[in-house]
């Protein structure tokens, strides 16, 4: 392999990675910026995802497409009936809801070790074979997630921006007594907000399920990632999320690609020391107003 | 006809609100004046729905509306620009004032009304794309006046909507506060603590002191009163 095949397999695989790390990110912080809920359990959907996606199309023998989208449809229904059951009782409360979303992970995680089992499960590739370009091989598959991926983001980026339901979003973020008197009703959007963050979790599990395998344990790991992205673009930021997602990947996978997965790991770290030194609002996040 | 009767307010331990009642017309442009802490603000978000009055009623067009919430009533009619206009800082202007035709369904009629509104306030149009938390002062007041219109309103609620501002400014402020009430046909109901303007703008006026409404008259009654003249016209 030359010297160009292994950057380019490296950049792709990271933004494979970073890809997934948005998805996660954008999610955590939707849901965050809207109904300030820090919800630990965001990991917990991806794995739901992953096991849903799993067992329709490994299982089932469903069509891929078909697949994901049970995986986020599932998983969307039931965010919107925790919210209702877990969250809504906690509307104000960062703390409490915090807590409550630490009860909620270990309650899925062990709900799925009962009813799932422990052992790991190997999904097969959503698609084979490779793509040439520019003399430059690539995996399909990484290219459907990096794809697949891209458009979910811009789907949402176009919905917050450009429809009056985003604009609700938003309003409720920034201020909810005000959006109240636009005629915004916060419980109407609060389930879909959050509906639309565990969904976006659950297509990131989705997608990893055939790069990685399925068992009740992997959620944690995208949720810890997603805290550095979030960490990294600024709370509440959805471009800041892509940002730190894609860049988060593309220097986990040069790293472990040039250096070892040690110095991936150390490199992350050290980025998010740096960025909470220098820039604690995050590349694209808003400065807190001094008071 | 927007009548409120005798409504008390409480919030936690304070009173903020003991008695206070006002009648509003369809398209009359009435106001209510008073100090610091007499309960205005508290007034006028009881008839909006953001707060609870615990005694006497609110009632739009004969029909008791205090026990509906905030948005319910929006979509009745009512709208506010609120106290310190609480614009959605990190939304563009554009953006602030089409969420504050949330509930409207009629995209041609909205569509319109922003036009009119740009038409009131070239500035919001010339800084559509900009970010609302970084306007002036004054654009701002615009910016909160104009979301509340985009409503479509029949009573609108302005609070304070000179605090603060150069008095170049209110004098704009006055003179579209009075184009709307005529062009729009909306019925405005203004909490002020520039007595001079709310009175010189109003058909009908109320004093309030320590949450309740103490004195009434036409604003010509109240500018000629010796009483409102030495407490709150510093004559």
């Amino acid at each position: 392999m030359g010297l160009g095949t292994v950057v380019a397999q490296t950049i792709v695989n990271g933004l494979m990675v970073g890809m997934i790390y948005v998805l996660m990110a954008i999610g955590f912080t939707l849901v965050f910026g809207i109904m300030r809920i820090v919800n630990f359990a965001h990991g917990e959907f991806y794995m739901i995802g992953a096991f849903v996606f799993a067992i329709v199309f490994d299982s089932l023998g469903v069509p891929v497409a078909v697949s994901i989208l049970a995986a986020v449809i599932v998983v969307g229904l039931s965010g919107v009936v925790v919210e209702r059951a877990i969250f809504r009782p906690f509307t104000g409360d960062e703390l409490n809801g915090m807590i409550a979303s630490l009860g909620l992970a270990l309650i899925l995680q062990n709900g799925a070790l009962l009813v799932l089992g422990p052992s790991p499960r190997s999904v097969p590739a959503i698609v084979d074979g490779t793509v040439s370009m520019a003399g430059l091989v690539f995996s399909l598959s990484r290219m459907t997630v990096i794809g697949v991926g891209a458009v979910a983001i811009l789907a949402l980026y176009l919905l917050v921006v450009h429809t009056q339901f985003g604009r609700a979003m938003r309003a409720v973020a920034q201020d909810p007594e005000i959006a109240l008197v636009q005629g915004i009703r916060p419980e109407r959007v609060y389930p879909i907000a959050f509906a639309l963050g565990v969904a976006l979790a659950a297509l990131a599990g989705a997608l990893m399920a055939p790069v990685l395998s399925v068992s009740p344990f992997i959620g944690l790991t995208p949720t810890l990632k997603a805290f550095i992205v979030v960490v990294i673009g600024g709370l509440g930021s959805i471009p800041g999320a892509v940002l730190g997602g894609l860049l988060l990947g593309l220097i986990e996978s040069a790293a472990g690609t040039f250096l070892s997965a040690v110095v991936a790991d150390i490199a992350q770290f050290v980025i998010v020391i740096a960025v909470v030194l220098l820039r604690p609002w995050g590349l694209l996040g808003k400065k807190e107003r001094e008071a | 006809m927007l009548e409120v009767s005798g409504i008390g307010v409480t919030y936690g331990a304070t009173r903020a609100v003991t008695n206070v009642s006002l009648t509003v017309d369809r398209g009359a442009i009435v106001s209510l004046i008073g100090s610091n802490g007499a309960g205005k603000t508290t007034t006028l978000k009881a008839i909006i729905g953001l707060a609870r009055n615990q005694r006497g009623e609110i009632r739009l067009d004969g029909r008791r509306i205090d026990h509906l919430a905030a948005p319910e009533r929006v979509g009745l009619g009512l709208a506010l620009s609120p106290e310190g206009r609480r614009v959605f800082p990190q939304m563009s202007v554009l953006d602030n004032l089409l969420v504050g035709a949330y509930l409207r369904r009629d995209g041609r009629g909205a569509h319109a009304d922003l036009e009119r509104i740009f038409a009131y306030f070239p500035r919001l149009r010339e800084r559509r794309e900009q970010v609302a938390g970084s306007l002036s002062g004054g654009e701002q007041q615009m910016l909160a006046i104009g979301r509340a219109l985009m409503a479509k309103p029949q009573f609108l609620l302005l609070d304070e909507p000179s605090l603060g501002l150069a008095p170049i400014i209110v004098d704009e402020i006055e003179r579209i506060i009075r184009e709307i009430n005529t062009d729009m046909k909306v019925a405005i109901v203004l909490v002020e603590q520039n007595a001079n303007l709310a009175l010189r703008l109003s058909d009908h006026a109320y004093v309030l002191e320590m949450g309740s409404t103490t004195l009434d008259g036409t604003g010509a009654e109240l500018l000629a009163s010796d009483y409102v003249r030495r407490a709150y016209l510093g004559v």
